[in-house]
């Protein structure tokens, strides 16, 4: 009776069934992947089913737990292939992302958001449509460009130049937004006092805006480390390749080796869950408010 | 002042009309000396390749020391057989003595057998057509002077080694100068008449127009006759070439004691061993449209300059300086990174660029509207036949009703779950609320590759967990990317399970900024739960939810990475979505220009899809 009138009338328990249910359908795949590395083979199955497998060994193979477990995979994984080599490549190509992308982004945003000029709009608009243009729309003028003309293929530059760029228009509308929640007094007092525009910026303005500048970095951060099919398309060379590459690599193809994808996907993936289940909720504030009110 | 504003203008157009048709004429007549340069390397190849053909194994190193024999240029020559693993000729200095050839490879020469066996590999995709078509002559720049080629040696009709070549570079033909003498007559010219006509600005304007074109005409004329003489130049020489390395070789197969005779009609030929078009297409044909647009520019920047474009331009861009100064990087990336590339791809969606031809000028290669018209004039989706309704899975319209199905189907499980989620975990006072919440979040966190990979594992007609599940239930297991319905289920399942978590915190967010008094006050009225929740609840999520959905539909729309990477299309292409056969048409057919007009008609899709909803919801109002 009491948790009738504390939930306003429903009863708890199927919703506590229905959520049950959902997060088993939610974290099985992940625990799957999981017991994937940590079972030290390369297999797919989670368990070896005998000749007749009895009902029992049916559901034992279906439990996402390791038969054995081990640290092979991980250990084989970093020394055996060259995964290190992909996760720097990775990093480096990330990192030098958040960089460029970040430094663009802010300096436009300030613009778009401080100055009315001609092409205001315009350039706002062009953004807005750019997000439209599909990834592989511009993959093959691209492949063309970075690395048939530029040679850039096999390079990290090219994928780097990339990435800063297709992010520029999601990171402009972002911080945009964020700007202008800024009041504008606090700039109109420092201008009194003398200062000059590229003062209110750096001394003003990005320190206020910290938390917009971090959101914006952690989602080029993400763009870089997370991208599969450019980096599949540029990258030719092996030593070249990206982690999600690489990835891809152990099991594309004829290739079957889960152990290491497994293994290879944990390493890779746990810092990026941790940075987003901390900062998801800026996001998603920064996703609808860029939708909404433009 | 009108004055000098026109003739500052003629001036600016002169200047770009005029380097412009200079960088044009001077990339044809660049391309012109390399395409010289590698057709007379490879006549050489050719020849050396025939010769060692025909002196067969034993005699090949005779010959080929008669052929090297007095030529400088000639820097090295080897052939190495791949059936004996060993080096049939050569002529390098080091390889005597001990080392001289014929000899078995060394361990330090195993780069020249990998060499011979992708050219080997090379030939025969070729000849069955399977796979893209690769080169069967490499050439690459060994350092500045000299050229290393290396080409299959075939006797009997099979490929048995490779026959390799270092030549000293021959660098001819030079840069054409800039076409000073019309552009200097047409700026004296132009500031003449417009100093004689000082109180007619419209005249002067005029003149100075007749001047530019007249320039620029002149100009792409000479540029023409430059290029059509350096093909004709290059055309005589290569033949040239081919009869005198005749001569060599057969006079080196007689010197080997193995007289035949060679053929050297076959040897003018490009790096696919496809035989030089004998009636190349004039090395001008390109450039008539190119002038035309450089002139139409120079003349519309003459125009905008001499009516006082450009000056306001300027006062503009001073005026603003600051907020320029601070787009102007990210502007520049975006040109030259996005908005470049998209007008590229859209130009190159008129032509019939593939790997053969993508260094050609898009000119040359401009074929209309052919591409659409093919891709949209394939109406033939569905076929009667006696067997009943066949799909042909490879039209477009196949593809866009399977995306439209994906997109909406997706999304609508992707609002629903999330909103039935986002409600229960609003309610107040629900026990472990924080933990749940947390856990739902996880499949938006995972890089969706990752998801990707990991549903393929978990489909996997074996050893897949899910055909486990299905056996353990005492059913009999799937071949889940054998037939269209069961490989798209696949898919929904992969994107279903990355998509409601996004949809369930945007709605989540929503919910939780209702104020309760609301319910309450409904309470008080008498109004039944059911009663709340429509003319509360979800009028409140609306503004949240409408472009979550937005945003949803045209990630959906363009999911790459689930369809690529988990149905990869199968079977035979019923699960492809509109990018994937596009990006499959690019990157494994090699047919550029016709992806790049399936992504043009891709792009006009979303556009109009992002214009309607813009219409409906007025999201960019108040910019």
């Amino acid at each position: 009776m009491s948790d009738r009138r504390r939930t306003g009338g429903l009863p708890q328990l199927p919703m506590h069934l229905l959520l049950i249910v959902v997060t088993i359908y939610t974290i099985y795949p992940a625990l799957w992947v999981v017991t994937i590395a940590f079972s030290g083979q390369q297999g797919l199955a989670l368990a070896t089913l005998p000749e007749n497998p009895t009902l029992g060994d049916r559901v034992r193979a279906i439990l996402p737990w390791p038969e054995h477990l081990s640290w092979a995979n991980f250990h084989d994984v970093w020394t055996e292939q060259p995964f290190g080599r992909w996760v720097l490549n990775s990093a480096v190509v990330a990192a030098a992302t958040t960089v460029v992308g970040v430094f663009l982004a802010c300096t436009a945003a300030y613009a778009f958001s401080r100055f009315r000029f001609p092409g205001r709009r315009t350039g706002l608009m062009s953004f807005l449509v750019s997000q439209m243009f599909p990834g592989t729309l511009m993959l093959i003028p691209l492949y063309i460009i970075v690395v048939k003309w530029l040679g850039l293929g096999s390079s990290r530059i090219g994928l780097v130049l990339v990435y800063a760029t297709t992010s520029i228009p999601f990171c402009v509308w972002m911080l945009k937004g964020y700007f202008d929640t800024i009041p504008k007094e606090l700039e109109e007092s420092a201008l009194m006092d003398g200062a000059s525009p590229a003062t209110i910026f750096l001394r003003i303005i990005l320190p206020l805006a910290k938390p917009a500048v971090a959101v914006t970095a952690l989602f080029s951060f993400m763009t870089g480390w997370n991208e599969f099919i450019l980096a599949a398309t540029f990258m030719d060379k092996e030593t070249m390749y990206t982690a999600p590459v690489g990835l891809r690599f152990f099991v594309g193809g004829f290739s079957q080796q889960w152990g290491y994808f497994a293994a290879g996907s944990i390493i890779v993936t746990v810092p990026v869950v941790v940075l987003f289940l901390f900062l998801q909720k800026y996001l998603v504030s920064g996703l609808t408010a860029g939708a909404v009110k433009g | 002042m009108t004055f000098r504003r026109i003739a500052t203008g003629l001036i600016a157009a002169l200047l770009v009309g005029g380097g412009l048709l200079w960088l044009l004429v001077g990339l044809g007549a660049a391309a012109e000396n390399q395409s010289r340069e590698q057709r007379e390397a490879v006549v050489t190849l050719r020849a050396a390749t025939e010769m060692v053909g025909q002196a067969g194994a034993s005699r090949s190193q005779a010959a080929a020391i008669a052929f090297a024999a007095g030529r400088p240029e000639l820097r090295v020559l080897r052939v190495v057989n791949l059936e004996e693993r060993s080096l049939e000729v050569s002529t390098a200095p080091e390889d005597t003595g001990e080392r001289a050839a014929p000899r078995k490879l060394q361990r330090d020469e195993k780069a020249l057998f990998d060499e011979a066996q992708r050219l080997r590999t090379a030939v025969a995709t070729n000849r069955e057509g399977s796979g893209p078509p690769s080169q069967e002559i490499a050439i690459e720049e060994a350092n500045h002077e000299t050229l290393a080629l290396a080409g299959p040696l075939e006797r009997d009709g099979k490929v048995v080694g490779m026959v390799r070549l270092d030549l000293a570079r021959s660098r001819s033909g030079g840069v054409p100068w800039p076409p000073l003498l019309p552009l200097g007559l047409a700026l004296g010219l132009g500031i003449g008449a417009g100093l004689a006509l000082r109180r007619w600005p419209a005249a002067q304007l005029v003149v100075a127009g007749v001047a530019l074109v007249g320039a620029l005409a002149w100009a792409s004329w000479e540029g023409q006759r430059d290029l059509a003489l350096r093909a004709q130049q290059s055309g005589a020489a290569v033949a040239a070439r081919a009869t005198v390395e005749a001569g060599r070789a057969t006079a080196a197969l007689g010197t080997a004691g193995a007289p035949a005779t060679v053929t050297p009609a076959a040897w003018d030929t490009d790096l696919f061993r496809r035989p030089w078009p004998s009636v190349a297409a004039p090395a001008g044909a390109g450039l008539d449209r190119l002038a035309l647009g450089a002139g139409v520019l120079a003349l519309a920047l003459l125009l905008w300059w001499g009516l006082g474009g450009a000056a306001r331009f300027w006062q503009t861009l001073r005026r603003h300086r600051v907020a320029y100064a601070y787009t102007l990087p990210a502007m520049l990336g975006m040109l030259l990174l996005v908005f470049f590339p998209f007008f590229y791809g859209l130009a190159l969606s008129f032509t019939n660029a593939n790997i053969y031809n993508s260094n050609k000028p898009i000119s040359e290669i401009w074929i209309g509207l052919q591409n659409f018209k093919e891709i949209l004039g394939d109406f033939s989706f569905i076929q009667r036949t006696a067997g009943g309704v066949v799909f042909n899975y490879a039209s477009f319209y196949w593809t866009l009703l399977f995306n439209i199905v994906w997109t909406i189907s997706n999304v609508a499980y992707g609002v629903g779950l999330g909103l039935i989620l986002a409600l229960i975990l609003n309610t107040k006072g629900l026990a472990l609320r924080p933990v749940y919440r947390v856990l739902l979040i996880l499949p938006w966190a995972m890089p969706n590759y990752i998801t990707a990979l990991i549903w393929k594992g978990m489909f996997h007609r074996q050893f897949g967990v899910i055909n486990q599940i299905i056996q353990m239930a005492g059913g009999t297991p799937l071949s889940w990317f054998d037939k269209p319905f069961t490989s798209f289920l696949t898919v929904f399942a992969t994107n279903g399970w990355l998509s409601f978590p996004f949809m369930m915190v945007v709605s989540l967010g929503a919910l939780q900024s209702i104020p309760g008094d609301l319910y309450e006050a409904a309470r008080v009225d008498g109004a039944t739960r059911w009663q709340q929740f429509r003319s509360i609840t979800l009028p409140s999520l609306r503004p949240a939810l409408v472009p979550a959905i937005i945003l949803s539909v045209i990630w959906t729309f363009n999911q790459f990475n689930i369809i690529y990477l988990v149905s990869e299309g199968e079977p035979s292409g019923s699960t492809e979505i509109l990018i994937t056969g596009a990006y499959k048409l690019a990157f494994q057919q090699y047919r550029y220009g016709y992806a790049a007009a399936y992504s043009t008609v891709i792009f006009l899709i979303l556009f109009a899809y992002g214009t309607w909803q813009n219409h409906v919801t007025k999201a960019t109002e108040g910019l």
